[in-house]
């Protein structure tokens, strides 16, 4: 997928998760973007490893700087949290551009911000790396635990609802991906 | 203990056993690669070496290390949980990672290829410079210099690389340390090679209060009320060093390193050596790489630009004889809001006017994230940067896309420009011509 073409779809669920009353910024459009791509099979070539609140990618975040350098998205700080990500004064005419682009892949962005909108860092951070758990790792018989080993500030009871939301955010999504049964599993 | 004379950090001081690391063959090859590739043919004393910014970058880090570790400077409880000795144990764990810390800075450049950056692209699918430092730390030769230094050489390509550049898991400690030396914000390298270039090209942008930012950072939970995971920061009397950093950034990148001259001249370059080069790539093997310097380079450089039988004559000319490439557009605010590539499109209709061959294009926008860290202020709190600083989020995020042109049809090209640019800009002349533009797919 060609650069623009990608930001068109980052703008796009920018705009959706603040719609869902989401903060809207780095972390939550990184996280939002594995979902995006990763569940929802939303392929935009970014590479996700574990880093930074979870699952991260250097070329997302990259992509967003250069989104930020052409005008499509901005900075608004927000005291004292971390800033929120905006459309830029060269939103609309990415937009114009790639409308058809967008409208295919809108009912699946939907999806993603409805289900991650109102969630804080914190709950991201361990809902996401739960999903990286359960698709990178399938084989790992004790995701709890595996989720406290990679992130130790996390508390059982935290990572423990996290691995189960992860579970029906899959079923739930289902109906919107070709390759995936009912639990979510390719193949 | 030994000490090396150094004109940004005055003394660099390492251990006997490190000096061997400083005298093997692959660290002695930095003192022939150019730490800002052809830069001293715009300022010509700009020839200062990566031998020198290896021996800063280990001093500058083993200082932050010093500073964030020491108890005094710990706030928080989870902090001091995961940093080794904080409690008053572990001792042995708190000198190891600074010994692994100082061999991983003095190692993280060691797999430059010739011209530094300038020549990145020219290696085999899957390789980039930081695979080559990997290899050499890996290899045999520095296999007995770890096991004097009780170091592993795992640890160290971690901390070398940083988790963008490594495939190895990282706990939450190495990403911290490999943050000292590699980090997008306060890692030592960029503090190092700030004020090392600034120094050398004769300009003073690159300038800031390092000690005093030094002398407070912090290791931080990123948030008070969301997450705990640890990240660097600073205390909030080090916000305006930590600002002064990251504007000398912005202007060492509009003023230096991508001055337009300096830019054509990497693209001729990265031109002269895939013609110049067997196969136009860079050797991978260890031994190879050691043996292949910015020396070499320039020797076969100015013997093809004498020589019109030598492979990159013409190539080599263009540098040698400073023939260079001029540019004769550069991307305007007002143009950005009418069309996605402003750049390209010039581009594209300048090449269907006159040929590929007469023209080049640098398209460039930084990388790395927004500059948010957490701020420790004097009330306990913690604090995002860009919430508690004026400036830091009106740093402009640098981009460039300029179009350059031969010397022999300059005057024609900036004519046909000047005359055409509006129909270019909005896309009526050289869209056809296009080999990318934008499409929905």
């Amino acid at each position: 997928m060609e650069s623009f073409q990608r930001a068109s779809i980052l703008l796009t669920l920018n705009e959706e998760l603040r719609k869902a009353g989401s903060w809207a910024g780095e972390t939550h459009m990184q996280k939002a973007a594995f979902f995006l791509q990763e569940l929802m099979e939303v392929t935009m070539g970014f590479d996700f490893i574990l880093y930074k609140h979870g699952p991260f990618s250097f070329d997302l975040r990259d992509e967003l700087t250069f989104m930020r350098a052409q005008g499509f998205l901005r900075l608004e700080p927000q005291y004292p949290y971390g800033p929120t990500l905006v459309g830029g004064e060269k939103s609309e005419l990415l937009k114009q551009a790639f409308r058809q682009t967008i409208e295919k892949h809108l009912t699946k962005i939907r999806f993603v911000s409805q289900k991650l909108g109102t969630k804080t860092v914190a709950e991201l951070e361990r809902t996401a790396t739960a999903l990286y758990i359960r698709l990178r790792e399938p084989a790992e018989a004790d995701p709890v635990e595996r989720l406290r080993s990679l992130k130790p500030h996390i508390a059982l009871p935290e990572a423990q609802a996290a691995v189960l939301e992860v579970q029906q955010i899959t079923r739930d999504s289902s109906s919107l991906t070709a390759s995936k049964g009912p639990l979510g599993l390719a193949g | 203990m030994g000490e090396i004379r150094d004109p940004i950090h005055v003394f660099v001081r390492f251990e006997p056993s490190e000096e061997k690391i400083i005298g093997s063959r692959a660290f002695q090859r930095l003192r022939y690669i150019h730490q800002l590739a052809l830069t001293y043919l715009v300022y010509p004393s700009a020839t200062h070496r990566r031998f020198e910014h290896c021996l800063g970058v280990m001093e500058v880090a083993s200082r932050i290390y010093d500073v964030v570790t020491n108890p005094e400077n710990i706030h928080h409880e989870s902090i001091r949980e995961f940093i080794p000795g904080a409690k008053g144990g572990d001792k042995l764990g708190h000198a190891y990672w600074r010994q692994v810390l100082r061999c991983a800075a003095l190692c993280h450049d060691l797999g430059h290829l010739p011209f530094s950056h300038a020549a990145e692209d020219l290696l085999p699918e899957g390789w980039k410079h930081e695979r080559l430092s990997q290899e050499i730390i890996m290899g045999k030769e520095f296999e007995p210099l770890w096991k004097e230094l009780k170091v592993q050489p795992e640890d160290v390509v971690k901390l070398a690389l940083g988790k963008k550049k490594c495939n190895l898991e990282f706990s939450d400690w190495e990403t911290i340390l490999s943050e000292i030396i590699v980090g997008d914000v306060f890692g030592a390298d960029r503090m190092d090679y700030l004020l090392r270039d600034s120094y050398h090209a004769g300009v003073s942008y690159g300038r800031f209060d390092h000690y005093r930012l030094i002398d407070t950072l912090r290791i931080l939970p990123v948030s008070q009320k969301d997450s705990q995971e640890p990240g660097l920061g600073v205390e909030r009397g080090g916000l305006e060093s930590a600002e002064a950093l990251l504007w000398a950034r912005y202007f060492m990148y509009t003023q230096l390193y991508f001055h337009p001259t300096r830019r054509i001249y990497d693209i001729h370059l990265m031109e002269f050596l895939k013609e110049w080069l067997p196969g136009g790539q860079f050797p991978t093997e260890v031994d190879k790489h050691i043996d292949c310097s910015d020396n070499e380079v320039t020797a076969g450089m100015r013997k093809a630009a004498a020589d019109s039988s030598e492979p990159g004559h013409a190539l080599a000319k263009r540098i040698i004889s400073r023939e260079h490439f001029r540019q004769i557009y550069e991307r305007s605010s007002s143009e950005e809001l009418r069309a996605l590539e402003p750049g390209k499109r010039v581009y594209d209709g300048l090449v269907s006017q006159f040929g590929k061959d007469e023209v080049r294009r640098d398209d460039y926008t930084q990388t790395g994230g927004s500059y948010d860290f957490p701020v420790y202020t004097k009330a306990g709190d913690i604090v995002s940067s860009l919430a508690l600083s004026p400036t830091l989020s009106k740093v402009p995020t640098f981009s460039v896309d300029r179009v350059y042109v031969s010397v022999a049809i300059r005057d024609e090209a900036e004519r046909w420009v000047e005359k055409n640019r509006d129909q270019i800009i909005t896309g009526a002349i050289g869209e056809e011509h296009s080999s990318g533009k934008l499409s929905e797919s």
